[in-house]
């Protein structure tokens, strides 16, 4: 009996310990720490993204090594939302009044889901992992405190098909894309470049998938059907990796582009041998692991702090300019740390690169869409090398 | 727990002083907690009363009617998609929630012929079946779900001066009370033990002169038409659905509340949806191991305390009862 008394008591206190963070002025800064939280979907369908909050939480460590941001340690909360929405609101409004900052959210499903509560809760947010458009119908005045860096997929299809037609001689292109925004987002895009490469390429058309689809031999006689010259892929490695295989098995080998969250070199492991000679798109503010000096240089810290990244180590990268970031704007803050003032020290970041790596990202007071790029890469004996320069559009808010 | 000497006795809903007592205590701390409590409280709270309304209609169809059920996450998408559509056509919140529930209800009626011919499990299949095929129609179809864009939904508006989140937690406060009470009053009805005869032996039922057709089918409409207005307060309260929100894991939560909370007991699925809300909450620091605390606190649940947490509650009632003697 006494058991359950003290289960009760434990559950009272644990219930009211956000109560308690309540009190402080300055969420989440203390004299000697500064708190930064994420939610991520470390289990679940979408776990391999856990590799980006181990990326983040690795960084926070480096720099911690020597001696934090102007006295004050990172102190790096991350809380794992399997991926469910609701989950991932929970963590947020959980963190609130404990973070200075969110770093970062990931996952359209979830940044959808808690869009309303990042603009209303005045929390600043460095990196939502997801399609930039669903801030574009926001009011100005309230994403003033969120700060992305993350490639639009209308701008980045563009630009794939265009660099495919113009550089690499490709006539026709068929679209294997998921059957949401991503996948439309892409289908846009390759028109809009179609009708400006004006009759040079063409677009054969458009075959979805839904993302529980396993079975994609019938998308591949489809895309045979289309005999198109290269097949842009817009969804999960996954899926990428089958439609690769069912192609091959049916004699079809056209060229491959890829969005850039198939950027990652862990696509050999996934889709074999198949995917030497693809061409993938990687995110503009990330150099590639193996290929660059400076992301070599990263990936050697960050393994040091966690060795669990070996393997991963383009999400762990990628992760870690989230910190890179933020770390940052702390720094432009100055020892006066505030929301507020974190939010203008953002603001005036210009032409940084995380670690020298990636296109420069530019905020301002007008532009929190810090960097709207991408690199077209080739799949080269288990490395992705990049073979374009920076693609960077214009930012969309 | 008590001596029941007549029908009336056993119809009561508070038996003694100090439940009346404990009762009201709670629900003016329920009241009170916007007042004093945080954001993420306000969340937490508004998320578990939506959830127990499910619960407590999973725990008619399983707990009290004895049937198996894994279809829950499509009534869940039925309730949440008609609200969505209906709210953004402009209806009142009141009639789409209703018109959410009937139309889980009305699938709810079809998935329940099964189980005239069907049990246990083959009955589940059915409905997992059901619950797959669900989900697979509206990532489908744009027309019903936005495709895998989802559907943008009116959020509950700010009330009286209250904060949006506050309005939100007292509208899905009075609806958890609402249906705890109709749930109390369901189950002492003579359908309530219809249903539970069914349960028990549903030969000796029908010989006793319940219509099985009728109640089985009566408590899928039911069970089913609770799932939606679960599916429609979810909803309102999160603003955005997409069918990836109601897949075969939200049946499988579903299930494990009403399991865990206690079969055949209203305050067991309270319990419930405060178990499978809480527990992922409280440990969510421990990142990838989330899962996995979740299914050893359920082994152990189930290994300590058979009768879930509403078994737990009644025997903590029991020794307070005597307090302190024992």
């Amino acid at each position: 009996m006494k058991k359950g008394l003290f289960w009760i008591l434990l559950l009272i206190i644990c219930m009211s310990l956000p109560v308690a963070a309540m009190a402080a002025d300055s969420p989440g800064v203390t004299k000697d720490e500064v708190t930064i939280g994420m939610t991520c979907p470390m289990s679940g369908p979408a776990a391999l993204w856990s590799a980006m909050a181990l990326g983040n939480s690795a960084w926070a460590k480096h720099i911690n090594d020597q001696g934090g941001i102007h006295g004050r340690k990172i102190k790096f909360v991350a809380k794992d939302d399997g991926y469910n929405p609701s989950r991932a609101l929970a963590n947020l409004t959980e963190m609130k009044n404990d973070v200075l900052a969110f770093g970062c959210v990931i996952g359209s499903a979830t940044a959808n889901a808690s869009k309303d509560f990042l603009l209303t809760s005045k929390v600043p947010v460095v990196h939502v992992h997801a399609n930039p458009r669903i801030w574009l119908t926001t009011p100005v005045a309230q994403r003033r405190h969120i700060f992305i860096a993350y490639p639009d997929y209308v701008d980045e299809a563009e630009a794939v098909t265009n660099y495919a037609v113009t550089k690499l001689s490709v006539k026709t292109i068929a679209l294997f894309g998921q059957n949401d925004d991503w996948g439309k987002g892409a289908e846009e895009g390759i028109q809009k470049a179609i009708k400006k490469l004006a009759g040079k390429g063409k677009f054969a058309g458009f075959i979805t998938f839904e993302p529980t689809d396993r079975a994609v031999g019938g998308h591949a006689l489809k895309l045979k059907e289309l005999n198109a010259d290269a097949v842009v892929i817009y969804g999960p490695p996954t899926q990428a990796a089958l439609i690769i295989k069912e192609m091959s098995k049916i004699g079809y080998k056209p060229k491959i582009f890829t969005a850039n969250p198939l950027g990652d070199p862990l696509m050999y492991k996934i889709a074999g041998p198949l995917w030497e000679g693809a061409y993938p798109a990687a995110s503009g503010n990330v150099s590639m692991p193996g290929v660059e000096p400076q992301a070599d240089k990263v990936v050697d810290i960050l393994l040091k702090y966690e060795p669990t990244l070996k393997g991963r180590e383009f999400l762990g990268v990628t992760g870690a300019t989230t910190m890179m970031l933020i770390a940052e704007g702390l720094k432009k803050a100055g020892p006066n740390l505030t929301r507020e003032s974190f939010v203008k020290a953002m603001e005036s970041i210009k032409d940084f690169k995380c670690e020298g790596m990636g296109a420069p990202i530019t905020f301002s007071a007008s532009q929190h869409h810090g960097l709207n790029a991408i690199r077209v890469c080739e799949a080269k004996d288990g490395k992705h090398v990049p073979i374009s320069g920076y693609m960077i559009f214009k930012p969309l808010f | 727990m008590n001596l029941v000497e007549s029908y009336k006795d056993d119809l009561k809903l508070i038996e003694k002083p100090w439940t009346g007592c404990w009762i009201t205590m709670t629900v003016i701390a329920l009241l009170l907690l916007p007042w004093f409590g945080n954001e993420h409280l306000i969340y937490m709270g508004t998320l578990i009363f939506i959830v127990s309304v499910g619960i407590m209609g999973q725990n008619i169809l399983i707990g009290y009617t004895g049937q198996i059920s894994l279809g829950q996450a499509g009534f869940l998408a039925i309730g949440a998609f008609s609200f969505g559509h209906m709210a953004q056509m402009g209806l009142p919140i009141g009639l789409a929630l209703l018109g959410a529930g009937c139309m889980a209800a009305f699938f709810g009626v079809l998935v329940g012929f099964p189980s005239l011919r069907l049990k246990g499990p083959y009955l589940a299949i059915v409905t997992l079946g059901f619950g797959i095929a669900v989900y697979q129609t509206f990532a489908s179809f744009e027309v019903l779900s936005g495709g895998r864009m989802g559907l943008v939904i009116p959020k509950f508006p700010a009330l009286f001066g209250l904060t949006r989140e506050a309005s939100m937690y007292y509208f899905s406060l009075f609806l958890g009370i609402a249906f705890t009470l109709a749930t109390y009053n369901l189950i002492s009805s003579y359908m309530g033990r219809a249903f539970v005869a069914i349960r028990d032996n549903d030969i000796a039922a029908e010989v006793l002169g319940v219509n099985l057709t009728r109640y089985k089918l009566l408590s899928f409409a039911i069970s089913s038409f609770y799932t939606g207005i679960h599916g429609a307060m979810f909803a309102m309260f999160m603003g955005f659905i997409d069918p990836q929100m109601f897949n075969f894991s939200e049946s499988l939560i579903i299930f494990v509340a009403v399991v865990i909370g206690g079969l055949a007991s209203v305050e067991g699925a309270i319990f419930g949806a405060a178990f499978v809300i809480l527990v992922p909450q409280v440990f969510s620091g421990y990142k990838e191991f989330v899962p996995v605390i979740f299914g050893v606190t359920v082994i152990f649940i189930m290994i300590f305390e058979p009768l879930g947490l509403a078994g737990r509650w009644f025997k903590m009632r029991l020794y307070y009862r005597n307090w302190p003697f024992r």
